[in-house]
């Protein structure tokens, strides 16, 4: 009855339900708010990496213009301990003078005005005692963490089967940090009332931070209300309570006042982590004619001195391809450098790169097409249990890329293919994305003039999760969309998961999928005491929805309409609470996969310069049940823009003797700008997936994987050069 | 005493901090939040507005400096052309750039800049969407230029 067989509204084009607000300026996002008597905020960093502050001098600062309050280590509240959620959150700020990274919130000045409190964070004066900062993950006397998540995996024998291996690949592979950069300035304006404290705050998990902020500042949940309906991205970055946010609300308390604390863009290369560099050393064994028979991928990534991360890039290489023998493990090197943290696609894209740029290794040193390889190993089932996928149209991915792309017009052989000064080359890459999904809530609720409502305390960054959740509750209560308003990103409503690791979409829409199905239910009883009811003895399993309507299965006209089914029993409204967790494996006897995809690149190489540009890109995807291919195809293109940045581009770069953030501006930092990007085709295929009642895999994060080895691969078509290591400059591709 | 022509409306400031950016007054000052702040360093576009027909950079431009000037922000477009293609072609996602993508692309329309993909791509290039809708909004942009 609410199984999607007939997908009505799902599925086509409909456009975002929250655009009109985004193309004229009113979506409000955190900083747009402002309070009566608000003052604002500015941070003061530290300027060494690792030692303590031995004299902070705030009498200038105090003296400022306009300034209400300077807050450093010394007069700063004890806060209580952050808890942990999926990964730990920073503990609380100024709560000693020990500096960790260069960076760090030193001191935080509060005045009437955004100009005034800059300006006299500026005054204040530090002296630090500087110790010996560890910055390389090389260096020997750094702390190593092994496997550090006990997800090091081994089956068969790695070592026979690559002693015996006929051709071997051994390789390492590297790439770069880079910063999510989300183009909105995360903000915190924090208002106590008494004992009741409302944020808006720029996050991904609104519940997060009302959990995390209640128990560092010893309040009740429920005195924390966390309003985040429009956020300017995250892309991870919002995924931890970063200490921006206990320092906004720390401030609030201190000058009485509503306190906005925005920002800067270099402060948000320090105060919100980002992806960390990795080292894959990966070793391939495989027969003559490139089948698979082992994989050893080692991975080693950093960690700051005072948190966590969950960053496993060699977990890739269990699940990708078919092999017999499969070791993986994973380490990570404790140094004084900001946060690591979930940024796009994390783990799977740096482990992806190296997994796809060694098996385009493998193809070239057994002579197979690197599209044939990739399908000559295709996982039939989850390699590590032998169970049936979930679903898996991987294959597909790669037959219809290529048709779409023309790769059977490609020469194999190295640099012939070219056009005037420049060389052409054609590259290809597989991507089989992880699978996540967390618990959720929702609440739909249908008005006396049969529209509805959906709530959720999750919030929407941009993918588009308050469209396609209007789509699907309109879907299964047999409404239009624009009957159905969504209402997102606020912590008194139901409790959400976070907007990451593309898990959003199974999570809420299953919670959605079974309001929906109970408000039906609701409906069908409540008919039922209707004794003048058509539907009085329509058992509910019969019942079907269309157009705001219940009626008999196969008898349109024996029905009634919920509005006046509400109205018959005097109800302004009902409501039914839906609720989702993930489906067992065990149970299903099957492995949950993630999105599936493949990427085909064409690139160009001025012969003379070196210069790299990309002439087209192709990107085909499994994403399960698309909802709505109009944004779903946004998503892939977003996700390519960002492959493109991380391929080519983005790199941040540690100075070696400071620890400061060397390029921490977008004059430094570079991403892909409109120009960079070229004709990307996008296209969806695969069926409804087997693991959750709506039949969706997440794609927030896949179109960015796959995209570095494919332009790797492809230059090396182009020019011979086997370059591997991330990002990829002219001066490589020269030298 | 400034006096802000915002949208037709005129707003006069007591600028006694001459520190105010455009940007700032803007948001701080008028409520008009519509323009949007991203780097505050003139390198991504959040924050362009269109200043006596030209598109500039409010965070790099000072508030005193805009005497008399005519501004138009997002907010002051009515139903543009514009605003409905980049609807279409979900030229935008998390929504952040996009008032700058808009007053851009309506800028650039009248700079006899959007004849082709190339050039809508090359003069479009100042402003950053982190979200990636790139090709959507020069689909937008060329559709809007074409009609024009």
């Amino acid at each position: 009855m609410t199984t999607i067989q007939q997908p009505r509204i799902l599925g086509p084009g409909v456009n975002r339900v929250d655009g009109p607000l985004k193309v004229t300026g009113q979506a409000r996002y955190p900083n747009d708010f402002s309070l009566p008597g608000m003052a604002f905020a500015a941070v003061v960093r530290s300027t060494i990496p690792s030692g303590r502050i031995t004299r902070l001098d705030t009498t200038a600062a105090g003296k400022s213009a306009g300034v209400l309050e300077v807050i450093t280590h010394e007069n700063a509240d004890h806060l209580d301990e952050a808890p942990a959620t999926f990964i730990k959150n920073p503990q609380a700020p100024l709560q000693n003078d020990v500096i960790r990274y260069y960076g760090q919130y030193i001191a935080v000045v509060v005045a009437d005005t955004q100009q005034n409190a800059t300006a006299a964070a500026d005054l204040i004066e530090v002296e630090y005692e500087r110790r010996e900062a560890l910055l390389d993950p090389h260096d020997p006397r750094a702390e190593r963490i092994k496997d550090p998540w006990g997800e090091d995996t081994a089956w068969g024998d790695v070592r026979t089967a690559l002693k015996r291996a006929p051709v071997m690949i051994d390789q390492t592979y590297t790439t770069s940090d880079n910063t999510n950069n989300p183009l909105g300035l995360f903000t915190t304006l924090a208002a106590w009332d008494g004992d009741t404290l409302t944020l808006h705050d720029s996050n991904q998990w609104p519940n997060m931070v009302q959990l995390v902020v209640s128990s560092m500042f010893g309040v009740p949940k429920d005195a924390v209300r966390v309003l985040t309906p429009f956020v300017g991205g995250g892309f991870g970055a919002g995924l931890r309570c970063w200490s921006h946010i206990p320092l906004a609300v720390m401030a609030a308390r201190h000058v009485g006042r509503p306190v906005k604390l925005e920002l800067t863009r270099p402060e948000m290369f320090t105060g919100l982590g980002h992806r960390t560099s990795s080292v894959n050393w990966l070793k391939l064994g495989a027969t003559r004619d490139g089948r698979l028979t082992a994989i050893e991928h080692e991975s080693l990534t950093t960690l700051p001195m005072d948190g966590d991360e969950y960053e496993p890039c060699s977990s890739v290489s269990t699940w990708s391809y078919a092999s017999p023998n499969v070791t993986t493990r994973d380490q990570q090197v404790r140094l004084n450098i900001p946060w690591t943290n979930f940024m796009r696609a994390p783990g799977d894209s740096q482990g992806n790169f190296a997994l796809e740029s060694a098996i385009d290794e493998l193809a070239w040193e057994v002579g197979l097409d690197p599209l044939e390889i990739r399908l000559l190993n295709y996982a039939e089932v989850d390699p590590k249990t032998g169970r049936p996928w979930s679903s898996n149209a991987l294959r597909q991915c790669l037959e219809v890329g290529a048709r779409r792309f023309g790769w059977s017009q490609r020469n194999p052989e190295i640099g012939s293919m070219r056009d005037g000064h420049e060389l052409i080359g054609y590259g290809v890459a597989g991507v089989s994305f992880f699978w996540y999904q967390q618990p959720c809530a929702a609440r739909v609720i249908v008005r006396g003039d049969g529209s509805a409502y959906v709530r959720s305390a999750v919030t929407d960054i941009g993918t588009g999760t308050y469209t396609i959740m209007a789509q699907l509750a309109a879907q299964l209560l047999g409404l239009d969309v624009e009957q159905v308003e969504m209402q997102l990103g606020d912590t008194e409503m139901p409790a959400g998961t976070a907007a990451g690791g593309s898990g959003l979409t199974a999570a809420l829409g299953s919670a959605v999928h079974d309001a929906c199905g109970r408000l039906i239910q609701k409906f069908v009883e409540l008919a039922k005491t209707d004794p003048f009811s058509p539907l009085a003895d329509v058992p509910y399993e019969q019942v079907e929805v269309s157009e705001g309507r219940l009626y008999r299965r196969g008898e349109p006209t024996r029905g009634e309409s919920l509005a006046r089914i509400l109205a018959v029993h005097g109800l302004d409204e009902m409501a039914a609470d839906g609720d989702s967790t993930p489906n067992s494996p065990d149970e299903l006897g099957m492995t949950p996969a993630g999105a599936r995809g493949a990427r085909f690149v064409e690139v160009r190489i001025d012969e003379d310069l070196g210069r790299i540009r990309l002439a087209r890109i192709v990107t085909v995807n499994d994403g399960g049940r698309i909802l709505n291919e109009k944004l779903a195809r946004s998503q892939i293109l977003g996700g390519t823009v960002g492959g493109i940045g991380m391929a080519l581009f983005e790199d941040t770069v540690t100075d070696m003797d400071t620890g400061r953030i060397a390029n921490a501006t977008f004059g430094d930092y570079l991403i892909p700008v409109n120009a960079d990007v070229p004709d990307v085709h996008i296209e969806f295929v695969g069926e409804p997936d087997a693991f959750n009642p709506i039949g969706v895999k997440g794609i927030g994060e896949i179109g960015l994987v796959g995209v570095a080895p494919a332009i790797a691969n492809a230059i090396f078509h182009a020019t011979g050069k086997r370059i591997r290591s991330l990002p990829i400059t002219l001066d490589e591709v020269m030298g | 005493m400034t006096t802000l022509i915002v949208n037709g409306m005129e707003y006069p400031l007591d600028l006694a901090d001459p520190r105010v950016t455009l940007l700032d007054a803007l948001r701080d000052k008028l409520g008009l939040t519509g323009t949007k702040k991203g780097c505050d360093q003139g390198a991504c576009g959040a924050c362009t507005v269109i200043a006596d027909g030209r598109r500039i950079l409010s965070c790099l431009t000072l508030a005193a400096q805009c005497d008399d000037r005519e501004i138009t922000t997002i907010e002051g477009l009515e139903s543009h052309p514009m605003q409905e293609a980049f609807m279409r072609h979900d030229a935008f996602q998390c929504g952040y750039c996009t008032s700058g993508q808009i007053m851009s692309a309506v800028a650039l329309l009248g700079e006899n800049r959007a004849g082709n993909d190339a050039d809508i791509r090359e003069f479009m290039s100042g402003n950053l969407c982190r979200c990636g809708a790139y090709s959507n909004i020069v689909s937008a942009v060329r559709e809007v230029a074409r009609h024009a």
